[in-house]
């Protein structure tokens, strides 16, 4: 298969995967940061696209957003939500996306339940750590919190997000074994 | 997929995506070196008072007004609480000036108009590779796509309730992700007959 044609669609229908988790209805939290299922799209990209590509499909994704189609959760969309006090979560996708395949990369996949383990480190570090440290940023310029506050604030996601690796890696545990051609990581 | 884009015509939809998209930088950057309340204050009124020259065509996103004022408040109670109002003030008034006009370049500037400029904002980049008309085709995919999956969601869903009697929830996202991989070789295949790359 053709890499730049396989490229273009995989990157377009990874955002559209992103896109679709959109459609679940959100969680207000706090702070009016809400929590969503976009952020495993993010880890699933990284995990099964590489990093290259998951960079692509969440830039891809942003642009969109920001071209005004309502694709992040509860309908919400245009340039407006790039100055919301979450918009920091938001920036922080792409390079979250990038660094979980990264890691992925470097982790083994000889097996599905190796390839499953290796997502789960792999979106903890990207998923988790990287885009929560630019929502705390963005908490701290944009919201004029302090570290300290905006850390705790971030804290309350956690959680939810380990769960969300753990759905992850299942997810990569399942590809892993019904596609085993697939190349995890890129 | 339907923009937010709104075809009531306002005087915003006669100004250029281009001059739009300047201006809202501009202020984006503006309010963030500003820490005086007052001018903030000054410049949140006339951008409210550019929103509301809009009229009927903000009803349609009243959702996401309503989000700017829950986070409106409670970033304020926050700061109140802290003993800042200034700072909660502040907070606020950028918040207000930014998203305000985020939204309302969103509602008065077609999705094409935004996207040539995007095309033009990256056309130099065309020399590192990276081609402007990859982008528009990719966001056509991704449109066409999130329609299709959406719907494919909902039959993985239906099929899950039939069989178990409960929702398919979390446990059809490892099918629904297989189907997807799947439906993205077909549409590689295709885009190589089509393109020849």
């Amino acid at each position: 298969m053709n890499t730049s044609s396989l490229s273009i669609a995989l990157v377009s229908l990874f955002a559209a995967l992103v896109a679709v988790f959109g459609l679940i209805p959100k969680i207000d939290l706090p702070l009016g940061v809400p929590i969503t299922l976009q952020t495993l799209g993010v880890m699933l990209a990284g995990c099964i696209l590489g990093p290259k590509r998951a960079l692509q499909a969440l830039l891809l994704f942003l642009a969109a957003v920001a071209l005004g189609l309502p694709l992040l959760s509860g309908g919400r969309g245009g340039l407006g939500v790039f100055f919301s006090p979450a918009s920091g979560y938001l920036l922080g996708w792409p390079a979250g996306a990038f660094v979980t395949g990264w890691i992925m990369t470097l982790l083994p996949k000889h097996s599905p339940r190796s390839s499953a383990i290796s997502a789960f480190i792999a979106s903890a570090l990207g998923g988790l750590v990287v885009v929560h440290v630019a929502g705390v940023v963005g908490l701290v310029n944009i919201a004029n919190l302090s570290w300290q506050q905006a850390i705790t604030g971030t804290l309350v996601f956690v959680p939810g997000d380990l769960i969300k690796c753990t759905l992850c890696a299942t997810v990569v545990h399942t590809v892993a074994r019904g596609l085993p051609d697939w190349r995890l990581g890129g | 997929m339907k923009s937010l884009y709104s075809d009531h015509p306002t005087w915003l939809h006669a100004v250029p995506a281009g001059t739009k998209l300047v201006f809202l930088a501009v202020l984006s950057t503006g309010v963030f070196f500003v820490n005086e309340w007052l001018s903030l204050g000054l410049c949140a009124l006339i951008c409210v008072g550019i929103f509301a020259s809009l009229g009927r065509t903000t009803a349609t996103v009243k959702p996401l007004l309503v989000g700017l004022m829950v986070a409106c408040v409670l970033l304020s109670a926050f700061h109140l609480l802290m003993q800042q109002p200034a700072l909660a003030a502040v907070t606020v008034l950028r918040l207000v000036c930014t998203t305000l006009m985020g939204i309302a370049l969103t509602l008065t500037t077609r999705y094409s108009d935004l996207l040539h400029v995007l095309e033009w904002v990256l056309s130099p980049l065309k020399r590192l590779g990276i081609s402007s008309e990859r982008l528009a085709l990719q966001l056509a995919l991704m449109l066409r796509f999130t329609e299709h999956f959406f719907i494919l969601w909902r039959r993985l869903d239906d099929a899950h309730r039939l069989r178990t009697g409960q929702v398919g929830g979390f446990k059809i996202l490892a099918p629904l992700t297989i189907q997807m991989l799947m439906s993205t070789r077909h549409v590689a295949d295709t885009l190589h007959v089509r393109l020849r790359r």
